[in-house]
């Protein structure tokens, strides 16, 4: 296979891209995976540069378009950068990932600029969201995304957004908010709860509070009357109810002695007539 | 303007000019997002307001009387509404079109998007909707063509210069970086 040129026919698949790689740059390949028909390979740091190289540059790779290159915020353990490479030959699509060095205070990684001249202003955008200075790249400022005076990584999960300390997210956050044991916290904002920042909004949300309030006291007003009224009725049908017992059991005891009276009778009157 | 914005004018000689200046209203789309699909679409044909005198494409913003702001505008893209508006001649209007241009709409909590075309310049009429349909971009420049009927220019300069807006107001906005 050494030395054949790139061809559709001829693509190399995963597994054996990988062994390519790892041929290449030995312990530097962290592993790979297939996810949704894409390949990524994990690199170290220190290969990355390397890496890019061999895959435009080996002649079974021929990975010779360019296609994107972003920043993935990893939590604690700093900032992923993903480049995606596609090879216009075999129709292959690489993805080349790697966590940079530096942590959270001072990501830095090698720019491959180098390599592929297209990375320019990916690695631009990527600095611009994420912080990631990117060595030898031709010039990171000024910024190109967002103004050129602006504070702070905007696509960094720490990132706050200065409209939501105003005014917080009405609902859920996405995914969702989770409780220590991995429960969904549900929450229901109420109108009123979180003004804007004018005055008109205050003004807005206090008397939307005033109108919740109002409806909230008619209500409980309404149920008491009901509980009330409720109460009074079980009332009645208690005393009903019991004086058609008592009713009843007068009645029975009526009956009963009525009864005790007939069974007395015919016999008096069989005394009678054996008298 | 020179002395037109000094003088008031005698009534008839006003209605006539007011008259001539709503029915041809050069008008500028800054088209900024899906909002300006639907601007195109109220230039089409169908909705068509070229019947109400308004002339879509104007050759720049240097040739325009009508700016139609349609789409999310970005704190980027500021200085350059700005730089456009202050090119245009004078009596210059516009409008808002869209959620995003009145006040940033859905992207009201966004680290990027300016919120409200009205930081950055005067707004005369705002649309709503997200996107609004072509016909209340009809109905937003049938308002603005009352209000230019009932205006007086040396009232409407006055009122420029004395509400001017807040953003690059002390300090000028440049492309250049602020």
């Amino acid at each position: 296979m050494a030395g054949v040129l790139a061809r559709r026919d001829r693509a190399l698949n995963p597994e054996e891209t990988e062994a390519l790689l790892r041929e290449h740059l030995g312990e530097q390949v962290l592993g790979s995976v297939v996810e949704f028909g894409t390949f990524t390979c994990k690199l170290a740091p220190e290969g990355w540069v390397e890496a890019a190289r061999l895959a435009r540059d080996e002649p079974q790779l021929a990975y010779d378009l360019f296609d994107s290159l972003f920043g993935v915020d990893a939590r604690e353990e700093g900032f992923d950068v993903v480049a995606v490479l596609y090879s216009t030959s075999t129709g292959n699509r690489l993805v080349l990932r790697t966590r940079v060095p530096g942590g959270r205070d001072a990501p830095r990684l090698a720019s491959i600029t180098e390599i592929y001249r297209g990375a320019d202003w990916m690695e631009r955008e990527t600095y611009d969201m994420f912080g990631v200075v990117f060595d030898g790249h031709p010039g990171l400022e000024p910024r190109i995304l967002t103004v050129e005076n602006f504070e702070g990584w905007p696509l960094r999960k720490d990132f706050h957004l200065a409209s939501r300390a105003a005014k917080p997210w009405p609902g859920v956050k996405e995914p969702a908010e989770l409780d220590e044991d991995g429960n969904v916290i549900e929450r229901v904002p109420e109108i009123g709860d979180a003004p804007g920042p004018y005055e008109l909004d205050k003004a807005m949300a206090a008397q939307a509070k005033a109108v919740i309030e109002q409806e909230r006291v008619e209500r409980e007003e309404r149920e008491r009357k009901a509980a009330e009224r409720a109460a009074k009725a079980a009332e009645r049908q208690a005393r009903k109810e019991a004086k058609a017992r008592a009713a009843a059991e007068a009645a029975a005891a009526k009956a009963a002695a009525a009864e005790a009276d007939a069974d007395q009778q015919p016999a008096s009157s069989d005394e009678e007539d054996g008298a | 303007m020179g002395v037109m914005d000094q003088v008031e004018l005698p009534k008839p000689v006003r209605y006539v000019f007011n008259w001539g200046r709503k029915f041809s209203l050069w008008c500028f789309n800054f088209g900024l997002a899906c909002c300006a699909i639907e601007f195109i679409a109220a230039s089409t044909s169908r909705h068509d307001f070229i019947r109400l005198g308004v002339i879509p494409f104007a050759h720049g913003p240097r040739q325009a009387d009508l700016l139609v702001v349609s789409g999310t505008l970005t704190d980027k893209m500021a200085p350059a509404v700005k730089r456009l508006y202050e090119e245009m001649p004078e009596p210059k209007y516009v409008i808002s079109f869209g959620s995003c241009a009145n006040c940033g709409g859905p992207y009201w909590d966004s680290y990027s998007v300016t919120k409200g075309v009205d930081q950055v310049i005067p707004v005369d009429v705002y649309v709503p909707g997200c996107p609004p349909r072509p016909e209340a971009l009809l109905d937003g420049i049938i308002t603005l063509q009352h209000m230019i009927q009932h205006e007086s220019l040396p009232d409407r300069i006055a009122g420029r210069r004395q509400d001017a807006v807040t953003l690059g107001a002390d300090a000028p906005l440049t492309l250049e970086g602020r």
